[in-house]
């Protein structure tokens, strides 16, 4: 179902959504977009994608587990709650990213947590009618429009929005403010996609997965690693980056946790003898770049490359650059 | 409120870099960085995993008091009566020189303000230093007697107007990340580069020109350059004739500093050493960055000295893109020093010997003349002249020279009061240990590496009972009966602007919109990111003439830093699972021809011996130390560097030679 909806009333519409979920939006913290929970600020939409890919609110860089407590020899635990959240803003890329991760996080045997966050948390989508400099979603076919993933899509025409219902839940969200929508139709927004996707296109029209995973082996990744330090940042914002490590902190009570990891780092491919299979960055960075480009196309169906920028936002240097592709 | 984000400042080196805490329920799940500069989107892998360490089960919560070899809970209230009443009697008995504060370069503006007052005003000594005694107080003494301010002269990002970045006793891709990535940066938009550096480090790699010298030989490498900058007339003769005093006589001196004399003292080809000087003298803007390998030696001021001869011969200070860069270490040092928290200065770098009165009416107490001791003064007379201690967030028993020594100064006294946020090496030795906020858990503002005073903002709750350490300090000042009334660290702020020329335009309300260099003397003044653009606050810049030192002559020299993953004694990384899981022990870096003769392989249990001490640790076979050099970090106690370190004093600014060591390596069981 379309809709449209005035500016001004979608805070009602998720003011009157909060009383079943916990509204997290992106909102300006300290001038800079940030993931928040929502308490009727001022929305960020128009910004950049925050940093923090929504995907990390499933599968947060440090979570507990589970906490244990030992009383006379005997342990208990304590499972974390999770809470009923309605994410706002939710881009495309990022939207292709957490379906990805369905099917990695979700598959037999399912993460346990992930898949109870997944369960109760509700997704408002956003089109990207205002891409960045760094995004090239059209090119990996993540965006930037969303198909699919959402229980609600916005689209910014300007004045309004055009509100699209994907799932029942998005329904039942809709419902809740009827009196605040009129029947739309999606021809406005049909057009404003196809500028956007010009846009995205024209601005790299060399760039194509193919083309990516075709110079993957001739690019000297030797001499593009001397700049590398090794930060493990283009895995920490990355949307489909998911590896973790786990650690039990304190004795006798205390909590097991789980740790975002990253492959960039050497540490986290060193065998127990000591031994390294990717001990230098070179052999690291490509790694990295496989992992996204074909291992994850073969194990998932999908590249781990949505084309979101976050990587090339935090490198030190300069490396993570679609120009590499060139 | 359940999950929110909220910027501060990073915790660790210098650079003060922005990031956001992301909160939820109290528990920090992730770290993004800010986009606003220094950081515009960067982080080192510690920053990156900030959230590893302040909600670690280890973090102390009550305070704890020594009975016999047990600890035992108490409260608040009766610690602090109990620190206030042993400390008045060990002033009564011994007179307040028996009493020693060492305030932490990880604590705020507004702690080390109060730990500081509370030191002078309270205890009456001006026996208070903190860790800048072991990174950058030669930089203070050197860069403060000739050029006026001891301190960074330019922000990080004017290197990205630099047409050169002469980089010396720097691992700076390793320990200063993102000053590194604005050098990358510039280097990507056509600066040059040139490293000198014992060791071929990554900034290294990435140089046009590496001076691999021989550890310690600095002054004969920089004296030849300017020698050749010099002899190939590539100085800055109006900016000397009008700005700067004494260089005749480093002209005249500097001339037996051939570079083929150099060659035969640094190791480095005389014709590089050429190279590198005409690189530097040709170059419009240039700038010398330079940190711990330049400081850390007996000879640390002079070597100090030696950079800023070569920067005032080529006019190189007071534009975008050249001066002098010291990289500090915390990210307070800078602050800890500002706040006077040192024997002879104030506040701004108020003498003692010149201010007492200002600070005497302003407190409305009679403040200590007499001659405050450093550091390592400090930890000498432990046991013998001071009885009394306070120790802020600072673990000396494994980052202070010679451990054993520091071990037993400590154990003589007779009350060691320790404030940290973990237990530690030294907290283990303490009376009483005081539980204390992290900067997650509490307000202020700190002072980055470019004079930058910045905010850090609370983002979750302290653990258990935890305070923030001004609130302490707060206490202890009203329990001696000095007026505090400080509501919050605000209103220590508003004090500290209010005694504080370089500091006066500073508040916490004005932060909130972003950070300031000082020196900011009003409100409406916009702060100086740039310093000496107009002229020298002494008037003119003085050169002074500084001649290379005798080196050590042992087999080998052994240099002791830190690994890009963990940060001094690890209290804080050690406890980061994936920093850990990177470096997880100490490794001595050992050049592949040494490891042959000696016998050891990659992995081999090596025997560390000097003077000091002796320790054992893993070697790691590695071309970028040379042949008689080897290389350590001091992170780890199980093989704690420091036991072979010395005290060995720089005479200017007290500094111990903790940079090299003479030492002796074996295979174990050998």
């Amino acid at each position: 179902m379309m809709f449209f909806l005035e500016k001004n009333d979608l805070p009602e519409l998720l003011r009157r959504a909060s009383a079943y979920f916990e509204i997290i939006a992106p909102v300006l913290v300290n001038g800079e977009p940030q993931l928040v929970s929502w308490r009727g600020e001022d929305l960020a939409l128009g910004a950049p994608n925050p940093l923090l890919p929504p995907t990390r609110l499933f599968l947060p860089p440090r979570e507990t587990l589970f906490t244990y407590l030992q009383e006379s020899g005997l342990y208990t635990f304590q499972v974390p709650q999770v809470k009923e959240r309605l994410i706002v803003g939710v881009r495309p890329c990022d939207l292709r990213a957490l379906s990805l991760l369905d099917r990695i996080m979700l598959s037999e045997p399912a993460d346990e947590l992930y898949s109870k966050r997944r369960r109760s948390t509700a997704i408002v989508a956003l089109s990207c009618t205002e891409p960045s400099e760094s995004c090239f979603c059209a090119q990996m076919g993540s965006g930037p429009e969303a198909h699919e993933g959402f229980d609600l899509l916005l689209t910014d025409l300007g004045e309004r929005y055009l509100l699209e219902t994907g799932s029942p839940d998005g329904i039942m969200l809709a419902r809740l403010s009827e009196e605040l929508l009129e029947r739309g139709d999606d021809a406005e927004k049909r057009a404003l996609m196809r500028e956007s996707r010009e846009r995205i296109l024209s601005a790299r029209p060399w760039l194509s997965q193919e083309r990516m995973r075709s110079k993957l082996r001739e690019i000297d990744w030797r001499s593009m690693s001397r700049e590398c330090i090794s930060c493990g940042g283009c895995s920490f914002v990355c949307p489909t980056c998911h590896c973790f490590t786990i650690a039990d902190l304190g004795l006798p009570d205390g909590e097991r946790i789980r740790c975002a990891d990253s492959c960039i780092l050497s540490g986290f491919h060193r065998m127990a003898s000591g031994a390294n299979p990717k001990a230098r960055p070179e052999e690291r960075l490509l790694s990295w770049y496989m992992e996204k480009l074909e291992y994850m196309l073969s194990r998932a169906g999908m590249p781990g490359c949505v084309g979101c920028g976050r990587c090339e936002r935090v490198c030190f240097s300069g490396l993570h650059k679609t120009d590499l592709f060139r | 409120m359940v999950l929110d984000a909220i910027e501060t400042t990073c915790v660790y080196c210098g650079c003060g870099c922005g990031l956001y805490l992301h909160v939820e329920d109290s528990k920090i799940i992730a770290v993004t960085p800010s986009m606003k500069p220094p950081a515009r989107g960067r982080l080192c892998a510690k920053g990156w995993l900030l959230h590893g360490f302040a909600n670690h089960p280890d973090r102390l919560r009550e305070p704890l008091m020594r009975r016999g070899d047990r600890y035992v809970q108490t409260s608040w209230s009766e610690v602090l009566s109990f620190i206030a009443k042993s400390f008045a009697d060990i002033k009564r008995d011994s007179g307040p020189d028996a009493l020693a504060v060492l305030t932490s370069a990880k604590a705020t503006n507004e702690e080390n303000y109060l730990l500081m007052k509370l030191c002078r005003a309270a205890l009456g000594t001006n026996n208070i230093d903190n860790v800048a005694r072991l990174c950058h107080a030669p930089t203070l003494f050197a860069l403060g007697s000739s050029l006026g301010s001891g301190s960074m002269t330019n922000p990080i990002e004017s290197l990205l107007h630099s047409d050169l970045i002469m980089i010396i006793g720097s691992n700076t891709t390793e320990q200063h990340p993102v000053v590194s990535f604005y050098v990358m940066e510039a280097r990507r938009n056509g600066a040059k580069i040139i490293v000198m550096d014992p060791r071929r480090t990554q900034i290294a790699e990435i140089a046009d020109l590496h001076l691999q010298m021989r550890p310690g030989t600095d002054i004969a490498l920089l004296n030849a350059i300017l020698n050749v900058v010099i002899r190939e007339g590539m100085i800055d003769e109006e900016f000397i004739r009008s700005r700067t005093d004494g260089f005749d006589e480093v002209h005249d001196r500097v001339a037996e500093y051939t570079p083929e004399a150099a060659e035969r003292i640094c190791g480095v080809p005389a014709e590089l050493i050429h190279d590198a000087a005409v690189m530097y003298g040709s170059a419009g803007d240039a700038a010398i960055v330079y940190a711990m390998g330049i400081t850390q030696h007996a000879h640390g001021t002079d070597n100090v000295q030696a950079i800023v001869n070569l920067a005032l011969a080529t006019g190189n200070l007071g534009r975008d893109g050249s001066g002098i860069y010291p990289l500090r270490g915390h990210q307070n040092v800078q602050g800890a020093c500002d706040m006077g928290a040192l024997p002879d200065y104030y506040t701004g770098y108020q003498k003692v010997s010149e201010f007492r009165e200002k600070f005497e009416d302003s407190w409305n107490v009679e403040l200590p003349a007499s001659q405050g001791r450093t550091a390592i003064e400090i930890m000498s007379s432990a046991g013998s002249e001071i009885r009394g201690m306070y120790i802020s967030g600072e673990n000396p028993a494994l980052s202070y020279p010679d451990s054993s020594r520091i071990r037993s100064a400590l154990e003589s006294l007779d009350l060691l009061v320790v404030a940290d946020i973990f237990p530690t090496e030294t907290t283990r030795m303490a009376d009483v240990v005081l539980p204390i906020a992290s900067f997650a858990e509490k307000y202020g503002t700190v002072t980055s590496t470019e004079r930058k005073v910045q905010l850090i903002r609370k983002a979750i709750d302290p653990p258990g009972n935890a305070l923030p350490e001004w609130v302490v300090a707060a206490k202890l000042l009203e329990i001696f009966g000095i007026s505090a009334g400080y509501d919050s660290s605000a209103a220590v702020m508003r004090e500290i602007a209010a005694l504080t020329p370089s500091y006066g335009g500073i508040s916490h309300e004005r932060l909130e919109r972003g950070g300031i260099h000082w020196p900011c003397p009003t409100q409406e003044h916009p702060g100086t990111p740039v310093l000496y653009r107009d002229g020298f606050p002494r008037g003119r810049a003085l050169f002074r003439h500084v001649d290379q030192h005798e080196c050590g002559d042992g087999r080998f020299t052994l240099i002791i830093g830190r690994s890009q993953y963990h940060f001094h004694t690890g209290s804080m990384t050690r406890r980061v699972c994936i920093l850990e899981r990177e470096v997880p022990e100490a490794f001595v870096d050992v050049n592949p021809k040494d490891a042959a003769s000696l016998g050891i392989r990659n992995g081999t249990g090596v025997i560390l011996e000097s003077e000091s001490g002796t320790i054992r640790a893993r070697a790691r076979l590695s071309d970028s130390v040379s042949s008689g050099t080897l290389f350590m970090p001091f992170h780890f106690r199980e093989s704690p560097a420091n036991m072979l370190t010395g005290w060995q004093l720089d005479p200017h600014s007290k500094i111990p030679s903790l940079k090299i060591t003479s030492v002796s390596i074996r295979r174990e069981g050998a």
